[in-house]
């Protein structure tokens, strides 16, 4: 179902039927000429594939994302007061708001780390909150939060400059929000939180999925793009390694790997792509890392469940934006509910990301459900289930046509001296009609999306 | 000047600089020889392989400029024109954007005749020849300014002295390369000069092997741990 089409959409319709339409060749090929990739191992080899995008902005007025940046604002602050609480303090666990032994079975919780405070308190500096909008009552609703190393926001950014260039109109006679701020707001999230010394992008390399977005931000950000064995740890301090020799002090690393691959002497032994010793060195006050480690806790699906709670808990405010009608297995009566209901709900594996992990009990077999039901009686911890939301279809132009696909939308929220919501995010769109599924690792494509006003 | 840099990278732009220089070097000596070939000798293809150990053989002009540019042997363009695009993926936060793009295009083209069915003529080669000259121009236009735009410069140059001393070509030409190279390497380390430690009788004749004296320095240049 589409979206009311509004008098911004009307604007946008009108330039757009003055376009020329072969210019959407000359479109891909720009965006094929700039590698904007998204890489993907399959069967064991290494594919790299030019992310599937769409012309067709996603338009939302400046006054209703205004009310998404306010709710955002309200959600990333809690959520960065909760890890810092819950790594120190952990009041919100001794005055009940969340069970204990939830939080200790939680994949990403790092009992090492309680007890250490990062830089500057922050520790949701980048973060990529996964919204849909509901078409039963329109209003936004939050899916996901993405705390650790969120990835995307490159692919706008893209997709903007190239239609800078090929569709000028649209900027020229719309009141479009610029979006070219975002590596400037990165640049001050990472210089505020910084410890003295350069700022670096840590990457895994070439073959990572993401490269393209590691190097274009590097770019971007004006930091040095570096692999692990690129930084050295001298006495708990981080260095930069410079083809000459030389060894240059790090004050800030924007990590884009998971945790348990960063340092193979403190975590994974195994790890390739970590960096020996850059625990030590974070824990001894003397590099910033963004995300902070540890925060994986709060991108369990479970924890979810309790950001509109830690909302009221620590700011004493009610939730501007909801979550999605969520019940927990782990609890008896949304045990009940989740039992009798199961075809209606969609069920989620709290520590998958990536679209991997859901289930559609629609979609599911009387077999698969008996199935599904028994696991989730043996691991109730493991599980959600959520009320399938209905939400709208964005218009995309494929196969040169237009044609209505599910969409969501992941906002970006920038934690420095103060919290800032990029003025663009990532519209993801299902490649097929009717799927929900919009993740990219699911073969979902990506749009541009335009803050507007008249 | 001073730039901060990972070998790898230094590595990579230094690679780059070289697999296009190498790419363009080829295709010129490729038009050159297909030319020959057409009227004039018909041996010329394989006597221009046989200075890089390649016994190319063909049967007319056109089907020398199939084997020349997808033929399987060690001076493939196409794999060379992938190994271009792998360095300029890894450092294209340092090139320049225009630069990139058609670097991407460049390969496309060459990955495209690879694989056609139809003839590869020479306005093929003429293509890629100006792909190649708007690269060195959007790269150019910086200004070389930075470490990074000199060991592109660096990599265009030795693979430039490389093609010249394999085809014994003009040696006043070749000895005014190898200053520039040290031009180049100078502004990035003002202690390395090529014809420190180099054979007195490589400067004086250079051999081939003058390019150990090349190599040594960059191997001091670049230091990878």
């Amino acid at each position: 179902m589409l979206e009311k089409s509004t008098k911004l959409h009307k604007k946008f319709w009108d330039i757009f039927a003055q376009q020329d339409r072969h210019k959407i060749d000359e479109f891909q090929s720009y965006m094929d000429k700039f590698a904007v990739n998204f890489n993907l191992y399959k069967d064991g080899n290494f594919i790299e594939q030019s992310l599937p995008f769409d012309i067709i902005p996603r338009i939302i007025s400046k006054k209703e994302f205004s009310k998404i940046e306010k709710g955002l604002i309200q959600r990333v602050t809690a959520l960065n007061l909760f890890l810092e609480d819950l790594y120190t303090d952990a009041k919100i666990v001794k005055d009940g708001i969340i069970p204990k032994e939830f939080i200790e079975s939680a994949s990403g919780f790092l009992k090492e780390f309680v007890g250490f405070s990062p830089s500057k308190k922050v520790r949701t500096h980048i973060n990529g909150i996964d919204l849909v909008k509901d078409s039963s009552d329109d209003e936004w609703v939050i899916l996901e939060d993405n705390l650790r190393v969120p990835s995307g926001a490159s692919y706008p950014l893209s997709i903007r400059d190239t239609y800078r260039k090929i569709y000028p109109d649209f900027f020229e006679n719309l009141k479009i929000e610029p979006i070219k701020n975002y590596p400037k707001i990165i640049t001050d999230s990472m210089e505020y939180v910084s410890t003295g010394g350069i700022n670096v992008v840590l990457t895994p390399g070439r073959f990572n999925s993401a490269y393209y977005e590691h190097s274009y931000l590097a770019q971007e950000i004006g930091a040095q793009l570096v692999r692990a064995h690129e930084l050295v740890v001298i006495d708990k301090k981080v260095y930069f390694k410079n083809y000459n020799g030389k060894k240059i002090r790090v004050g800030s690393i924007y990590k884009r790997l998971d945790d348990e691959f960063l340092d193979p002497k403190f975590f994974n032994p195994d790890s390739l792509i970590g960096v020996p010793g850059l625990v030590e060195a974070y824990l001894a006050g003397n590099v910033a890392l963004l995300n902070a480690i540890g925060n994986g806790v709060s991108d369990d699906k479970g924890i979810y469940y309790f950001v509109p709670k830690m909302i009221e808990y620590y700011l004493n405010e009610k939730p501007i934006l909801k979550n999605a009608p969520t019940y927990l297995p782990y609890f008896k009566e949304d045990m009940d509910y989740v039992m009798d209901n199961m075809e209606k709900l969609v069920i989620k594996d709290v520590a998958e990301a990536g679209g991997y992990g859901v289930l559609f009990g629609h979609a599911l077999t009387a077999i698969q459900i008996k199935d599904l039901k028994a696991t989730i009686k043996a691991e109730p911890r493991r599980f959600i289930a959520q009320e399938l939301i209905e939400f709208y279809d964005e218009k995309c132009y494929l196969d040169r046509k237009l044609q209505d696909r599910k969409a969501d939308f992941r906002a970006y929220v920038v934690m420095g001296e103060d919290v800032k919501v990029w003025n663009c995010g990532l519209t993801r769109y299902a490649l097929q009609e009717g799927n929900y599924l919009v993740n990219s690792s699911q073969g979902g494509g990506f749009k541009d999306t335009w803050v507007m006003e008249l | 000047m001073e730039q901060l840099l990972t070998a790898n990278i230094a590595s990579s732009m230094y690679w780059l600089g070289r697999y296009l220089q190498r790419l363009e070097g080829m295709l010129f000596e490729i038009n050159r020889a297909y030319d020959l070939i057409i009227d004039v000798d018909n041996k010329a293809g394989t006597a221009l392989y046989k200075k890089f150990n390649i016994n190319l053989k063909y049967v007319s002009a056109a089907d020398f400029l199939h084997k020349a540019i997808r033929g399987k042997h060690t001076a493939n363009l196409g794999e060379m024109m992938l190994q271009a695009r792998e360095n300029a993926i890894i450092s294209r936060a340092y090139i320049d954007s225009v630069a990139f793009g058609e670097i991407i295009a460049l390969n496309d083209m060459f990955q495209t005749l690879q694989t056609k069915r139809s003839h590869i003529d020479g306005n093929d080669l003429d293509k890629a020849l100006s792909l190649i000259l708007i690269i060195w121009g959007a790269h150019a236009h910086r200004g070389h300014r930075k470490s990074s735009d000199y060991f592109f410069k660096l990599g265009k140059l030795v693979e430039e002295v490389d093609l010249r001393l394999r085809l014994d070509k003009e040696k006043a030409m070749t000895e005014l390369i190898l200053k520039e190279i040290n031009v180049a390497i100078k502004m990035l380390n003002p202690e390395l000069n090529i014809f420190d430690n180099c054979p007195k009788e490589y400067i004086d004749e250079l051999p081939y092997a003058m390019m150990e004296c090349i190599y040594a320095t960059i191997d001091k240049l670049i230091i990878e741990e």
